[in-house]
């Protein structure tokens, strides 16, 4: 090999651990980029193969209860190629020991032909299919809640308070289903014998349909199911409510890729940082070798010569990098992808890196550290021979300009013992480098305050939540109910210190065209209620003389964007159309479209006078403990009292199926954020490894004018600890608009609206630690190498 | 000492096409010729003349001392004939070449090819072995191929009694055998011209004593060596020297 080519992987070789930092910084970025790009391609196919396996309806059509023949007739309309029925009752099944049982609710699925059926095929995974009455299969993601195996019986309990013992034959793999973690309910399927056996209608209530063409697109569905609804409405007289989810996609593939989104772009800008790290990198290598370069000058060479020389450099730098950053993305991308399996229920392929993937790798391991190497190595391998040799003292130059004369009159009158005020204008002497390494630890200090701030903001929503609704637990009956007979019961369990009686319900907007929008929830607290605090964010909250006054959350805004408080509107309710007029608009907090009115005029609307088909209730404790003994004594004495409950909930079990949803995502973004990190720390140990090396003859100096180990350590260190405060500074600036950002998108992404923004403190003093510890770190030891060095040997240095 | 020095060295297959003799392509009539040439520095105080119309003729086959207190503008004076520096007025004219018309990248050709330059600090690299670093100037000019570089490096290291520690690294010799390689390497591209600078100044008086012989060997085998030295004695050693004070040629004898 020619010399020069020696020389490249000789000074490589030489300058191991700098080698080193350099391919962990590229390495970071890559493995960033590859996990993210990866996840996402392995993610998109196996969710959009298994969800397509699974034989997804095109639509889903909700006509009043109907049997096969109904099926049948569908099935031979225009453009119908399969038809499904279904119907899901909701029942509670016990889980945990009978001394201390505990209720949740299960949401049974009836399936007439679990061999033959064909729409949202469910998978066995273990067990057999239901044969006999009292048999049912269970969603693999319920198994540890229900904390039941196959052969075991369970006992679920109908609306009519009958408990029933039923068999569990076997585990499916539900794809359409949430996981239990996510939904905390159990899904259960059983034949139509087993509801039977519950007395539990077992006519359909839900027809699931596939098109014989066009399956993906989705007015061609719409235009099918137009027909379908029209036939159904004027044969039952009926409103027949339709959903056409997004076809071919499953539905958790929006947020999936939202957070994914988020991820990439946190992925990017550590890939970014990562080519600024290179940026310092190459500069220290130059800055090292620049009497060499002024050498080889002199002997012949020519700058394009030098430039491809170092560029191979950076070359060896990347490929160093892609081969440790590959099998890292692979095995981060399996890890992600594993999560999101948890998160979504879907199963992932297998072991896999896409070569799309491995190309991007490569790209971004060779190409962005050489775009990013290109302006130092060609800037160094431009520099004169004059130059080079008159440059071993050290570039950069101190007190030329303005700025300058500003540091130095500044720091001059602070009064600080004359090594510290070295320091102080040596941070600002190479004004690029300080650039890059500030935009380098500054960006990641924003990240990193910008994760803590959506978990902060998280906490805030959901405080706010507990804070908006005031009650504790919630219990829902199967028919109205005097709401004074309701409110008497419900007092009477021990642990509760307050009721009120609600009304709930579904809605309709029909516009002036006779357009129907999406279903709005309906519900109908007393006027006076104490229970729910409402963020008001126009007009006002509603009246106890309030007629058809209607408040309106901003989940109605996004979806009817033409309502405003004075606006009138048209609203089917239990199928006839009422008129009423916006007088506010209240904040949407973890609830989707929900209109809210008076329930004495509701309950007149429906013929329902004083009765309502809910409760709230605040309990004595208000935690999740507590909370579930309370829920559990009601449903007993409600049962006892002939009060049928349909269903219960507490607030604790909603905070708490969030939270665990969002500390994953926490936990990911944290990831992320330490990543950056590390690069910004792996920034400032190069830039402080480079001002030492540039300013060997000065610490020669001053080593021999008296300067002791400490004081030559205790210079580079305030000028490290300067360096990494001033990142802090900025990086907190930074973090604002970032992390209101990042809890806008989350929020949208998880939660369907912003979250409560809340900036953390503590996660900007946590970061003023973790910057003060790495910018300790990071100046400490080359600090301490160079005051290992004798006078003789740096003033002999070039 | 070194009489055997260089024999070889006009051997190689494609040897380069010598300057031509008498009169040269923009009139001059010397090897190396400064004329009227002014370099001026700007420096926080102002503006520095390091140069101050020097006018400067050396030619082949001559062997000069240049020679001055410190800050005179000899070094200056070396580096616009090497064309490490520009002048801010004036022409630098070697054999056909107009130096200070070059572009950097000419230049860089250019010096490669006619010029070999020795650094009072020996300035070798110090991740290539003695050999390598004497192969590097031809590997960078394209001389030859590897296996020819190979030999022709050994060769040079042989003529400086260099070949025991060629795979050595220049960290394992000591200055005067770094010297007498980078001598070696100043010759591998086989230049009409060498330029020293302070070659001998960081040498104990017996090893400069050698390395100066080797230069007048290079002088006897028509070489033309131009010398910065601060050593008046060696000085007396030379054909002729150009003294160098404030800037300006003084016109009086060397005492």
């Amino acid at each position: 090999m020619s010399p020069r080519w020696n020389k490249v992987g000789r000074d490589l070789w030489r300058a191991k651990l700098r080698t080193f930092l350099v391919v962990i910084s590229i390495t970071v970025g890559v493995f960033a980029v590859g996990t993210i790009a990866s996840t996402r391609i392995l993610f998109s196919q196996d969710i959009s193969d298994g969800f397509l396996a699974i034989n997804p309806a095109a639509a889903q059509i909700y006509p009043p209860p109907f049997t096969d023949d109904l099926v049948r007739t569908v099935r031979r309309m225009d453009g119908v190629k399969d038809v499904e029925g279904r119907r899901r009752a909701t029942l509670r099944v016990q889980t945990g020991p009978e001394q201390a049982p505990n209720w949740r609710t299960l949401r049974l699925e009836l399936n007439p032909d679990f061999a033959g059926h064909r729409i949202y095929r469910l998978a066995l995974e273990h067990g057999t299919w239901p044969k006999e009455k009292g048999e049912l299969v269970i969603e693999r993601s319920t198994v540890a809640f229900l904390k039941a195996q196959i052969g075991d019986n369970i006992m679920v309990e109908t609306v009519d308070n009958k408990q029933h013992p039923l068999t569990i034959t076997g585990i499916v793999h539900d794809l359409y289903k949430p996981p239990a973690t996510f939904s905390g309910q159990i899904y259960g399927y059983a034949g139509a014998d087993t509801f039977d056996l519950l007395r539990i209608d077992k006519r359909f209530t839900e027809l699931n349909i596939t098109v014989a063409e066009r399956p993906l697109d989705k007015q061609h569905i719409q235009s099918v199911v137009d027909g379908i609804k029209r036939r159904l409405e004027n044969t039952t007289g009926r409103n027949v409510l339709v959903q056409i989810p997004p076809p071919g996609e499953h539905p958790a593939t929006e947020t999936a890729n939202t957070f994914l989104l988020v991820l990439g772009v946190l992925g990017a800008i550590t890939l970014g940082l990562s080519a600024f790290l290179v940026v310092n990198t190459i500069s220290a290598v130059l800055a090292q070798q620049v009497p060499q370069i002024g050498v080889m000058k002199a002997i012949g060479a020519r700058s394009a010569q030098l430039t491809s020389m170092y560029l191979v450099s950076v070359t060896i730098y990347g490929m160093l990098a892609l081969l440790i950053a590959v099998p890292l993305g692979a095995m981060g991308a399996w890890a992600f992808t594993a999560y999101l399996a948890t998160l979504i229920n879907y199963t992932p392929g297998s072991f896999r890196i896409p070569i799309v993937v491995l190309l991007l790798q490569a790209v971004v391991a060779l190409v962005v550290p050489l775009l990013a190497a290109l302006w130092p190595v060609m800037a160094g391998a431009r520099i004169t021979i004059m130059e080079a040799l008159n440059a071993a003292g050290g570039r950069g130059t101190f007190g030329l300009s303005l700025f300058d004369r500003l540091v130095a009159s500044v720091s001059g009158a602070l009064r600080v013992p004359r090594p510290i005020l070295l320091s102080l204008r040596a941070t600002f002497r190479r004004k690029a480098r300080l650039a890059l390494t500030l935009s380098t630890l500054t960006l990641g200090g924003a990240i990193f305050i910008a994760v803590l701030t959506v978990q902060a903001s998280l906490s805030a929503t959901l405080d706010e939540f507990l804070a908006y609704w005031k009650y504790d637990v919630n219990v829902n009956f199967t028919q109205p109910r005097r709401i004074e007979q309701l409110v008497e019961e419900v007092k009477q369990v021990p642990g509760v210190v307050d009721a009120e009686s609600w009304r709930f319900g579904s809605a309709r907007r029909v516009r002036a065209d006779g357009q129907e929008g999406i279903d709005l929830q309906l519900v109908a607290p007393p006027a006076e209620t104490r229970l729910v605090n409402p963020v008001v964010l126009s007009g006002r909250w509603l009246l106890p003389d309030d007629e058809n006054a209607l408040v309106i959350n901003s989940e109605v805004t996004k979806e009817e964007s033409d309502l405003k408080v004075g606006s009138e509107v048209m609203l089917k309710i239990d199928g006839k159309e009422h008129e009423w007029r916006v007088v506010g608009i209240v904040k949407a907090i973890m609830s989707g479209p929900t209109v809210y009115a008076t329930f004495p005029y509701v309950a007149a609307l429906s013929h329902n006078v004083g009765r309502a088909n809910g409760v709230q209730v605040v309990t004595e404790h208000h935690d999740a403990a507590f909370q579930n003994r309370t829920v559990n004594a009601l449903k007993q004495h409600l049962d006892g009292v002939g009060l049928k409950v349909a269903g219960t909930g507490t607030i604790s079990s909603t905070r708490q199926n969030v939270e665990s949803q969002f500390n994953i995502l926490v936990v990911f973004l944290a990831i992320m954020a330490a990543l950056l990190a590390v690069v910004g720390g792996l920034g400032l140990m190069g830039t402080m490894s480079i001002n030492v090396l540039e300013r060997s003859r000065e610490i020669g100096v001053m080593r021999a004018i008296g300067a002791i180990d400490g004081a030559v350590i205790q210079v580079f260190l305030v000028e490290g600890l300067l360096i990494g405060l001033l990142s802090w500074a900025a990086g907190t600036l930074l973090s604002l608009p970032i992390s209101r950002l990042l809890s806008d998108v989350v929020g949208n992404a998880f939660m369907r609206h912003p979250l409560t923004y809340t900036f953390s403190p503590q996660g900007a003093a946590l970061w003023l630690g973790v910057v003060v510890v790495l910018a300790g770190l990071a100046s400490f030891f080359p600090a301490f190498r160079a005051s290992r060095l004798t006078v003789r040997e740096v003033l002999a240095y070039e | 000492m070194f009489s055997h020095l260089f024999r070889n060295a006009g051997s190689r297959k494609q040897a380069r096409q010598e300057l031509p003799a008498g009169t040269f392509a923009h009139g001059n009539t010397h090897l190396i010729h400064l004329r009227r040439v002014v370099k001026t520095f700007q420096t926080a105080a102002g503006t520095f003349t390091a140069l101050n119309g020097v006018d400067v003729q050396i030619d082949r086959g001559e062997f000069v001392a240049i020679v001055g207190k410190s800050g005179s503008g000899k070094s200056t004076l070396v580096n616009m004939i090497t064309g490490i520096d520009r002048p801010t007025s004036g022409e630098v004219l070697v054999g056909d070449t107009a130096v200070h018309t070059l572009s950097e990248g000419q230049m860089a050709v250019w010096r490669g090819k006619h010029m070999g330059v020795i650094f009072q600090f020996f300035q070798l690299l110090p991740t290539l072995t003695l050999v390598e670093n004497v192969m590097l100037p031809m590997d960078f000019c394209h001389i030859g191929s590897m296996k020819e570089r190979q030999e022709r490096a050994m060769a040079l290291l042989e003529q400086v009694e260099m070949t025991a520690h060629a795979h050595k690294l220049p960290s394992a010799c000591s200055g005067g055998q770094q010297q007498r390689v980078a001598i070696a390497r100043a010759l591998a591209n086989d230049p009409s011209v060498i330029l020293a600078v302070e070659p001998t100044g960081n040498l104990d008086s017996r090893t400069a004593g050698a390395i100066f012989d080797l230069f007048e060997e290079l002088v006897a085998r028509g070489k033309t060596v131009a010398m910065v030295t601060h050593d008046r004695d060696l000085a007396r050693r030379v054909s002729r020297a150009i003294v160098i004070a404030d800037g300006e040629i003084d016109v009086s004898p060397l005492e």
